[in-house]
């Protein structure tokens, strides 16, 4: 575990102030450290991976930052990416028109495979069944109310190579994407799409600085991620004034949130929690709970 | 360019005369293999459809218009998502047969896009099926039954398959091209209908000095290409 206050330090008049800068930032990490591991304790978490920079303070911080964990709806962050990769090369228009078809092919046996119209909740999507939804359309659905029929769809009109290739060519290290989702075959070959908090960390620090192909096909991604409906995992740690750019990812096992927060008056951070309890256990508020924790140890060292 | 006005106002186009992106795509007269190696010459006759309100406004039947036929989405060429669009002649006879087909199950029957024609540079057109010629449905759903089962599917097979022997279906079952498990397939065949007005003597006489088959074109390059050498 690192708390770094990139680029402060130099930028500090006195030696005074540059001690009293890194005891406040030590204290800040010894708070965090602690208050992380009385969450991850509280909730029974079998896992808990954090990722945090502050693009105001250029604080970094991360726990088990590195660990994979199964990433459930947050690959969608990476089809994203992927799509208006192929978006800003010119080769897919975004109101290009999608046969909204459910019907996909298991990466295991290449046999078909429908989803269970049941599990997610997105008749937005279903509703358009045998007939067509343009790219951007799908793209929206497939973030702000996480349809996996969305994301299957995209995932055949570019292509898994594409995503990885996407993936590869901005150095996302971290972000493994094998497959769309419930492909129930593949779950159970062990064949699943995994995640880093420091992989999700750079994908999204890159679509906040406008690096993530171009200004315009970012502004596009963040203007999604900004609708997303569901709010019980970052932003419900934050004041209702937060803004948050984000994606959630929740399946039996994890429940995880990645997401960009912007404040009023300052540069946005952008954070990353991972979480993987029991199957017995059920969902808990662990993520809602560290997402408090960082804004309020944030706030407290930005004060001092 | 040789065309006709139909009684309907729909203009025929010979394919032969359209420009060389469309023959490309369109490859009229192109011989292509079926998935079991059965070949197939492609249709020559279309129609054109000048907008997408032309396409609305044509009724091939009572219930049947064109727009309903000609719904693809970005697997078909770029070319073809935008109009004027091209459709075999022949649909006007799928489009009888699908007024059949709706009357005999008593609902509306909706055609899934990509489910009426499908050119052959079409992603979907792996092989030759009758969607190339215009005389082949994807039905996803009859009044207000989706049809995702196999009882459903069946069931509206076999209406199908009672109003003419001249009407296929695919059965239910998983393979893509050789059955279908979301959609009911039906299609006359490989028909190829030559609108009355037309002319054929232009099969035998060239209008123009340049090749008229796209892969005539394709082979006059290759002999004019400098021999590789190895």
């Amino acid at each position: 575990m690192h708390l770094t206050p990139r680029g402060k330090i130099s930028a500090m008049p006195s030696n005074s102030a540059q001690a009293k800068e890194r005891d406040s930032v030590a204290a800040a990490e010894v708070s965090l450290y602690r208050n992380v591991l009385r969450i991850k304790d509280e909730h029974s978490l079998v896992d808990l991976g954090i990722s945090f920079y502050d693009a105001e303070t250029t604080i970094q911080w991360a726990y088990n930052a590195d660990h994979y964990f199964h990433a459930a709806s947050t690959m969608k962050l990476a089809v994203l990416l992927g799509v208006f990769r192929q978006v800003d090369r010119g080769d897919l228009p975004l109101d290009a028109p999608v046969h909204v078809r459910n019907r996909f092919t298991s990466i295991v046996n290449q046999e078909p495979f429908m989803l269970d119209l049941g599990r997610d909740a997105d008749p937005d999507v279903y509703g358009h069944l045998g007939k067509t939804l343009t790219v951007r359309e799908l793209a929206y659905w497939m973030i702000t109310k996480s349809s996996n029929l969305a994301t299957n769809l995209l995932v055949d009109v570019i292509g898994i190579d594409t995503i990885q290739r996407a993936l590869d060519e901005l150095g996302i290290d971290g972000v493994r994407v094998l497959r769309g989702v419930e492909d129930q075959r593949a779950f159970e070959a062990h064949l699943n799409n995994e995640v880093t908090a420091n992989g999700l960390l750079k994908m999204l620090r890159l679509i906040a600085d406008g690096k993530a192909y171009s200004q315009n096909a970012c502004d596009e991604m963040l203007e999604i991620m900004l609708e997303q409906q569901y709010r019980s995992g970052i932003p419900a740690g934050l004041p209702k004034a937060a803004r948050v750019a984000h994606k959630t990812g929740n399946i039996s096992t994890v429940h995880h949130d990645a997401g960009i927060v912007y404040l009023e008056g300052r540069k946005p951070y952008v954070l990353v929690i991972l979480t993987q309890f029991a199957a017995d256990q059920g969902r808990s508020t662990a993520v809602a709970d560290v997402s408090r924790d960082i804004f309020t140890t944030l706030a407290e060292s930005i004060n001092e | 360019m040789s065309s006709t006005e139909t009684s309907q106002a729909l203009k025929v186009v010979d394919a032969f005369d359209l420009d060389d992106e469309l023959r490309t795509i369109l490859k009229p007269g192109e011989m292509v293999r079926d998935s079991l190696g059965r070949r197939h010459r492609l249709p020559r006759y279309f129609y054109e459809i000048t907008s997408h309100e032309a396409a609305l406004a044509t009724r091939l039947t009572p219930h049947f218009a064109m727009n309903e036929l000609i719904l693809n989405d970005l697997k078909e060429a770029p070319r073809l998502q935008q109009y004027p669009r091209y459709v075999p002649c022949a649909v006007r006879i799928l489009a009888f047969y699908l007024e059949q087909f709706r009357a005999a199950c008593g609902a509306s029957v909706h055609i899934a896009v990509n489910g009426g024609y499908r050119s052959p540079s079409h992603k979907l057109a792996f092989d030759a099926t009758p969607h190339l010629w215009g005389t082949a449905a994807d039905i996803y759903r009859i009044g207000t039954s989706i049809l995702k089962t196999k009882e459903l599917i069946e069931k509206f097979n076999e209406i199908a398959e009672d109003l003419s022997d001249d009407i296929h279906v695919l059965p239910y079952g998983h393979t893509s091209g050789k059955n279908a498990d979301d959609h009911l397939h039906l299609d006359l065949g490989y028909m190829m209908h030559i609108p009355r007005e037309i002319s054929e003597d232009r099969m035998e006489q060239p209008q123009e000095s340049r090749p008229r088959f796209a892969f005539e074109e394709r082979r006059a390059r290759d002999r004019r290409a400098p021999a590789s050498e190895d």
